[in-house]
């Protein structure tokens, strides 16, 4: 990459917050270094994933929005960049590759860790065939009862303030591997969709921008589904806003739980 | 010029011709510049970025026979010097409207997650761990995961967004195509 030209700068230039100098020398260096212009397109994916995760500050944000979405083409990234956040977000978890195991086997020390990957295999060996035995038995009840093993749902009430006496859900850790369907309680349905924040002392550690209300019973519910091992021991806090048809957002309301062991 | 002038098949290989002698070559020619044009002209606000590129490319092909006969050097900067003409004209004219946002369809938006889900089985298995793991950390331990990514790949942490925006942007393509032939 150009030495003279840093991530930072083609972030401004990628919001339109640069000086016509500096934005007149990014322009010579992407047609005349091919390295640059296929940096400053994975820069452009990056800040649409930043803006996904709520990881812009509020200017950058508006940039982002009057600056950066002038094109129909980069809305349609935009709308990818959703899809794929949903998608990694399904995911219970990241396969590794055998490679990675490989240390383990081979190292100096490794019996004890050999013995526990073998324990492993039998493991496996002995849930496949389970799994093989069930779903021969009773073929249809297969996918259900896989989903519903590998779910763990939680249905929250909202509540910014809690009164005193009153403690926040709580909630058991959920094994390893598994996910969490929250489920939160809205009475206004008429959102395009929904948006959440899942804050621990004050700090963000997920986001969700195209959550959809469902009905519920008598009620409505929001659903969120994260992976289990994003939650340990503590409180919580999720965030709840609406988006209007124009795109804005509005608070809803918080929803508190507590993860126990 | 005229702006009305549309690009015939003859002057469009011509233009291919003049930017390479091997026609599969020109064609990669062609598309960069097209998107190295989008891009100039998104990067100054432009919102018909598309159409201000075909418009440069068009003002190019139409003197085409007159610039080769006088223009020697690099052949995909001389665009460049056009679109800087064609962006001047644009700032005289009132600046259109950026397009609204298309309303969010739930039945599209579950056909697009089905045919990622079918684009992301069809990658390679590298390709896959890639993906889930570079684009899948959040928050804190996203710098330690990518960096760990990249060592186990034995590359350095640039060459690996590349390598990860590669894979992304071939993904994306993929879901459009997926998309198009799911609607027809």
């Amino acid at each position: 990459m150009n030495p003279n030209i840093d991530k930072q700068e083609i972030k401004s230039y990628l919001l339109g917050d640069l000086e016509a100098d500096r934005r007149a020398a990014i322009e010579e260096s992407i047609w005349s270094d091919p390295g640059v212009y296929e940096e400053v397109l994975s820069a452009e994916q990056e800040l649409i994933d930043h803006y996904i995760t709520n990881n812009l500050s509020p200017s950058e944000r508006k940039q982002f929005e009057t600056n950066f979405l002038i094109t129909e083409e980069r809305q349609n990234n935009l709308r990818f960049g959703r899809l794929l956040r949903r998608y990694l977000d399904s995911q219970t978890e990241i396969p590794a590759p055998a490679k990675k195991f490989l240390p383990f086997v081979a190292g100096p020390f490794s019996r004890g860790a050999g013995i526990a990957v073998s324990a492993a295999v039998v493991a496996s060996i002995a849930i496949i065939v389970m799994v093989c035995w069930v779903s021969m038995r009773k073929p249809q009840q297969h996918a259900v009862q896989e989903d519903a093993s590998h779910l763990v749902k939680v249905q929250l009430a909202p509540g910014s303030q809690r009164s005193e006496g009153v403690t926040a859900q709580r909630v058991e850790i959920p094994p390893k591997g598994f996910d969490v369907r929250l489920e939160l309680q809205v009475s206004n349905t008429s959102f395009r969709n929904y948006k959440s924040e899942l804050i621990r002392e004050n700090n963000s550690l997920k986001t969700s921008e195209e959550l959809k209300a469902e009905p519920n019973g008598a009620q409505h519910v929001v659903p969120w589904t994260i992976t289990g091992d994003v939650l340990s021991p503590g409180d919580y806090q999720i965030r709840l806003s609406g988006v209007v048809d124009s795109g804005q957002d509005e608070f809803i309301d918080n929803y508190s739980f507590r993860v126990t062991k | 010029m005229n702006k009305d002038w549309s690009l015939s098949q003859e002057a469009f290989d011509a233009l291919l011709d003049w930017l390479d002698s091997d026609r599969e070559q020109a064609g990669i020619k062609y598309e960069e510049i097209r998107a190295r044009l989008i891009l100039t002209f998104t990067g100054r606000s432009c919102a018909e970025a598309e159409d201000l590129a075909d418009e440069t490319i068009n003002r190019v092909t139409s003197r085409l026979s007159a610039i080769k006969e006088q223009f020697t050097g690099d052949r995909t900067r001389y665009f460049f010097g056009v679109a800087n003409k064609v962006y001047m004209e644009y700032l005289r004219r009132k600046p259109p409207q950026p397009p609204p946002f298309p309303p969010i369809d739930s039945h599209q938006v579950e056909l697009e997650f089905r045919c990622l889900e079918h684009c992301i089985d069809n990658l390679s298995k590298e390709n896959r761990h890639l993906l889930l793991k570079y684009y899948g950390a959040e928050g804190g331990s996203k710098i330690d995961q990518r960096k760990q990514l990249a060592e186990e790949l034995g590359i350095a942490p640039n060459a690996l967004r590349i390598r990860a925006y590669r894979i992304r942007l071939g993904l994306q393509e993929c879901v459009e195509k997926c998309i198009t032939q799911s609607d027809q």
